[in-house]
Formats: structure tokens, sequence, C-alpha cells
């Protein structure tokens, strides 16, 4: 039996068309890898800059206060504030901690607190005189 | 691939390749045996290790892919 001549030169064609596609593919895939490679990057030829972008460091043993204003936490993690808002009566630590831990203004924490504006601005002004001196030379400022 | 025991015995018969254009499982399954040697040549490669010492091995991740192609495209060969 002798197969025809189109059938012969398909089955020649079916040889080919699949060596062409694994060929192809091959070097598709080949010229992937050398893609990738010119866009990977190593860690040590990373800027510190972006290095420190790619983690985050968990704090443990740091020492943290947390101070309750109205219901809410204030977290403070130095050692020299936390101590100098702890010394403050509670009042003045309230100021302190709504206005600049929780950035409100004077107005919105004398409605808060039941106080006049001028009250709290004038409060909030002694209490930093007298977190300064508590701190005295600990800090540079 | 087979040995060549005459002419044309390296190339897959008429009929298989209907099938395998047609989606039939077996004979798909006969032609990727028939291009294994092919596909597993394609797919190795050359890794040097730690001392420098060249080594062959076959890429699993190309081979696979290589496979995958040639069954899809087996199904759009034109047999007319």
């Amino acid at each position: 039996m002798k197969p025809s001549y189109h059938e012969q030169s398909k089955r020649h064609a079916f040889d080919s068309f699949c060596k062409k596609i694994l060929k192809h593919e091959a070097r598709d895939y080949y010229d992937e890898l050398k893609r990738q490679r010119k866009k990977e990057k190593s860690f040590s030829d990373l800027s510190l800059k972006e290095m420190e972008q790619l983690y985050k460091v968990d704090k443990y043993f740091v020492t943290e206060q947390i101070f309750n204003v109205l219901g809410l936490d204030v977290i403070v993690t130095d050692d020299v504030i936390a101590g100098a808002l702890d010394n403050l009566p509670e009042q003045k630590r309230d100021i302190i901690l709504l206005s600049y831990f929780l950035e409100l203004s004077d107005r919105e924490i004398g409605d808060k607190l039941n106080m006049l504006r001028s009250t709290v601005q004038y409060q909030r002004t002694r209490t930093l005189q007298q977190i300064k001196t508590f701190m005295g030379g600990d800090v540079h400022e | 691939m087979s040995k060549k025991a005459g002419k044309n015995n390296h190339l897959l018969s008429y009929p298989l390749i209907i099938l395998a254009s047609s989606g039939d499982v077996e004979a798909i399954n006969t032609v990727l045996k028939h291009y294994e040697g092919y596909i597993a040549a394609l797919s190795t490669r050359q890794l040097y290790d730690e001392s420098g010492n060249k080594h062959f091995c076959v890429d699993e991740v190309l081979r696979r892919r290589l496979e995958t192609k040639l069954i899809t495209k087996i199904l759009t060969f034109n047999v007319a």
C-alpha cells in the first residue's frame, strides 16, 4: 500500500509543524528568562532607602505607656516624654495629649473639656513650659 | 525518536495525524510520545554548581510548557 502524495506531504508538514512550535516555544521561554534577568536586581544592589521599603520591624520591649483621654488610648513610646506626661496633673495632661497627639485645636479641646478656648491655650503653653523644665537637660531644645 | 527502519518511518502516520488534530486523547498522547525526545533535548539546560562544574538538567517547567503548547497547537493543525 503506497500512501498518496498528499498524505505523504501532510505527514511531513505535521512533523515540521510540531518541531517548529516546540522550537519557537523554547526560544520564547529563554527570551522571557533573559528579559526577567535584565529586570531582576540583587538585594545587595539596592540602595538603603529602597531596602527600607521592603520590611517593617515590629517593636518589642519598648516601654509603651498608654494614656487614656476621653475614652481614647494614646500610646507614648518615648520614655522621657511618657515620664513627663505622667508627672502632670490629669487635666493638663489631657490638654497636651489632645493637642499634640490627637491634633485637636484649642477650641475643639475647650468644647470637649468644658473650658474656654483661651484657658486651654494658657494651660497648654504653661504645661509645655513645665514639661520643658521637667525634662531639663535630657532633650536639647 | 524511533530508529529509521525504512523510509519515512520517523513520521507519524496520516490517520493518526487526523485523529490527533481532531482531539483524540490517545492520538495526542502518541504524538507527545513521538516528540518526547525532542522536547527533552530542547528543555535541557546547562547549569553550573558552586565549584563551576557543568551539569545538564531537564528544566521541568520548560518541558511541561512545551508539551502544553504542542497539545494546544496540534488541535489547530489543518489536515485537509
